[in-house]
């Protein structure tokens, strides 16, 4: 009798040891991030003084040109050189209402005052004012390196270093790969768009409440509110 | 029952006594044989089990100088061990008379992901089983309806005219739930504002994960893989230094980073300027400017954590090119 509990016991540890193996943890591919992704340079480089343009290869400074040749003062015409420019800036559509038409490597303030080129933010202050009183307080744009505004390593980012001053608004982007949720399957064929689990009563229910709420075609008249995050943060007020 | 329990002694020569000797002796022998199972397997990583100095060691605050530097010293020898090489360990104490503040701006996001994946890279986070930080949550717009939102959106090009992004990430709580449900006070509040984790000290209960309002807490379920070559070797013990399998880890606001001056690794990697940050306790910080005035939404305000977090909203929209047409055909 005693022998016959001891091999019941050791079989069960046998089975405990050699059994079906315990769950591993599901690892699937990890994401490919390269590191120009993630890079912190500004997103563009831009025109310190003196500016420089290369026209065939050699590297010119604006009165190079300029200096001798004299353009005309109106300033609608078609560009003969620059050609690469794309001029996309709203109503703001004449060279000279940034850059001095006399001094070509200085930026045109208001009246005949002149600005160098590392001083761009003044010049954008003429119209963008509210962005540009955010900017000088830090709540536009971007400082890299230190938090510290006191500290003389701070590097905060000048308009041009992010915006094209020719086309500023910014082009969309490529997202980066989302989160890889591993033991929940895909959730987009479970709980974004795709068929719902009805088993499971809160999957059911939110169902029911999207369909209360949300009409099945969204008519033009219904309206995505166009003020965005902005409005619905006054809705919530 | 001792009569009884001696008759059956008579019939069968097995007392009640030896029974349950025999009985618990063999299930003793067979749970250690359960217990000692991992040796077996392929994967095993003796690193698992931890040196007896890790065992011995104290919890953070209780270190002394000295004891503090045998631990780096020992976590330097196991980095270099696993990783090939030598990291910048140090123990980034917390500052004083600073308090950190996270702002972001919603009109600014695009869901790019960018602070995402440079967070990772800064902070060592496990690439396979993948943990991230921060959780960029797509919100149809008209709303800032949690409920509604997505974080596996995968759209060719952001943003998508029809939605707007909301990263989430740790809102380092003034009343942080994770720290109070904490059995072993391995994680708790330092002076400028951070919660931190003692990653030797955490026992891998996951109660903060349960408690934090804002998913911002994540468990090592399985051994943290990042590739030798993708290791980040300016490290703190409190933040990026690797973590072992069945510990939590979350956010930090970059503490190896912010606590000597620099920016957190997902403000300057952010391609919109969306991510400001700074030490609210200074009249002339970017937060302190945009606390003063901007208009703020505070993320699950009602929780009462009182988050150092900040979500902001500019006057106008931005403009990006190509997704206006689409937003003003809906709109219109």
């Amino acid at each position: 009798m005693a022998i016959g509990i001891a091999v019941c016991f050791l079989a069960l540890a046998g089975w405990f040891l050699f059994g079906p193996a315990s769950a591993s943890f599901p690892r699937t591919e990890s994401a490919v991030i390269a590191a120009s992704d993630i890079t912190i340079d500004p997103v563009r480089t831009v025109q310190t003084d003196q500016p420089v343009v290369k026209i065939a290869g050699f590297e010119m400074h604006c009165m190079n040109c300029h200096g001798l040749f004299e353009s005309r003062p109106e300033t609608a015409r078609r560009l003969t050189q620059h050609q690469h420019i794309v001029l996309d800036h709203g109503l703001n559509d004449r060279c000279f209402n940034c850059h001095d038409n006399e001094q070509r490597d200085m930026l045109a303030l208001r009246g005949s005052k002149k600005i160098p080129y590392k001083q761009v933010a003044r010049l954008c202050a003429k119209c963008h004012g509210p962005t540009y009183r955010d900017w000088q307080q830090g709540m536009h744009g971007k400082a890299l390196l230190r938090w510290d505004p006191d500290d003389p390593g701070r590097r905060p980012l000048r308009c041009s270093e992010c915006h094209d001053p020719h086309a500023p608004a910014f082009d969309p982007l490529r997202p980066l790969p989302g989160p890889n949720t591993l033991r929940m399957g895909d959730p987009k064929d479970k709980q974004h768009g795709g068929e719902v689990d009805l088993k499971d009563p809160l999957r059911k229910w939110q169902l029911e409440i999207d369909n209360r709420h949300l009409p099945a075609e969204p008519g033009p008249s219904e309206g995505i509110d166009e003020g965005t995050a902005a409005s619905a943060a006054e809705a919530i007020r | 029952m001792t009569h009884a329990g001696s008759a059956d002694s008579d019939l069968s020569g097995v007392t009640r006594r030896s029974f349950l000797g025999t009985a618990a002796a063999v299930t003793g022998v067979a749970a250690v044989v359960t217990a000692l199972k991992p040796l077996l397997e392929a994967d095993f990583d003796p690193g698992d089990l931890g040196s007896v100095e890790q065992f011995l060691q104290k919890h953070y605050k209780e270190m002394t100088p000295l004891e503090m530097e045998e631990a780096l010293a020992r976590i330097r020898r196991q980095v270099r061990e696993r990783f090939d090489i030598e990291p910048n360990l140090r123990d980034a104490r917390s500052l004083v008379g600073v308090e950190f503040v996270y702002a972001l701006n919603l009109s600014r996001c695009i869901g790019c992901r960018r602070c995402v994946h440079a967070c990772v890279a800064e902070n060592n986070q496990s690439r396979n089983p993948e943990i991230q930080y921060i959780r960029v949550l797509e919100i149809p717009k008209g709303t800032i309806d949690i409920e509604r939102s997505d974080h596996h959106y995968d759209h060719e090009t952001v943003p998508d005219p029809d939605h707007f992004y909301m990263p989430v990430q740790c809102h380092q709580c003034a009343d942080p739930p994770c720290v109070k449900v904490c059995p072993v006070e391995a994680t708790w509040q330092e002076d400028d504002g951070i919660t931190v984790v003692d990653y030797d000290w955490c026992i891998g209960c996951r109660y903060c994960q349960a408690a934090c309002p804002y998913w911002a807490r994540r468990f090592n379920f399985a051994e943290p893989e990042i590739p030798k070559d993708q290791i980040n070797p300016d490290m703190a013990y409190l933040s990026n230094r690797p973590r072992p399998k069945g510990v939590m880890e979350k956010c930090t606001y970059c503490l190896h980073r912010t606590r000597e001056g620099r920016m957190p690794a997902c403000l300057e990697v952010c391609p919109v300027g969306a991510r400001k940050f700074g030490d609210v306790l200074d009249p002339d910080s970017e937060v302190t400017q945009i606390l003063r005035k901007k208009r703020i939404y505070v993320l699950k305000e009602e929780a009462s954590t009182l988050p150092r977090f900040f979500y902001y909203f500019d006057e106008r929209r931005p403009q990006i090119r190509e997704g206006d047409a689409a937003t003003e055909g809906a709109a219109s």
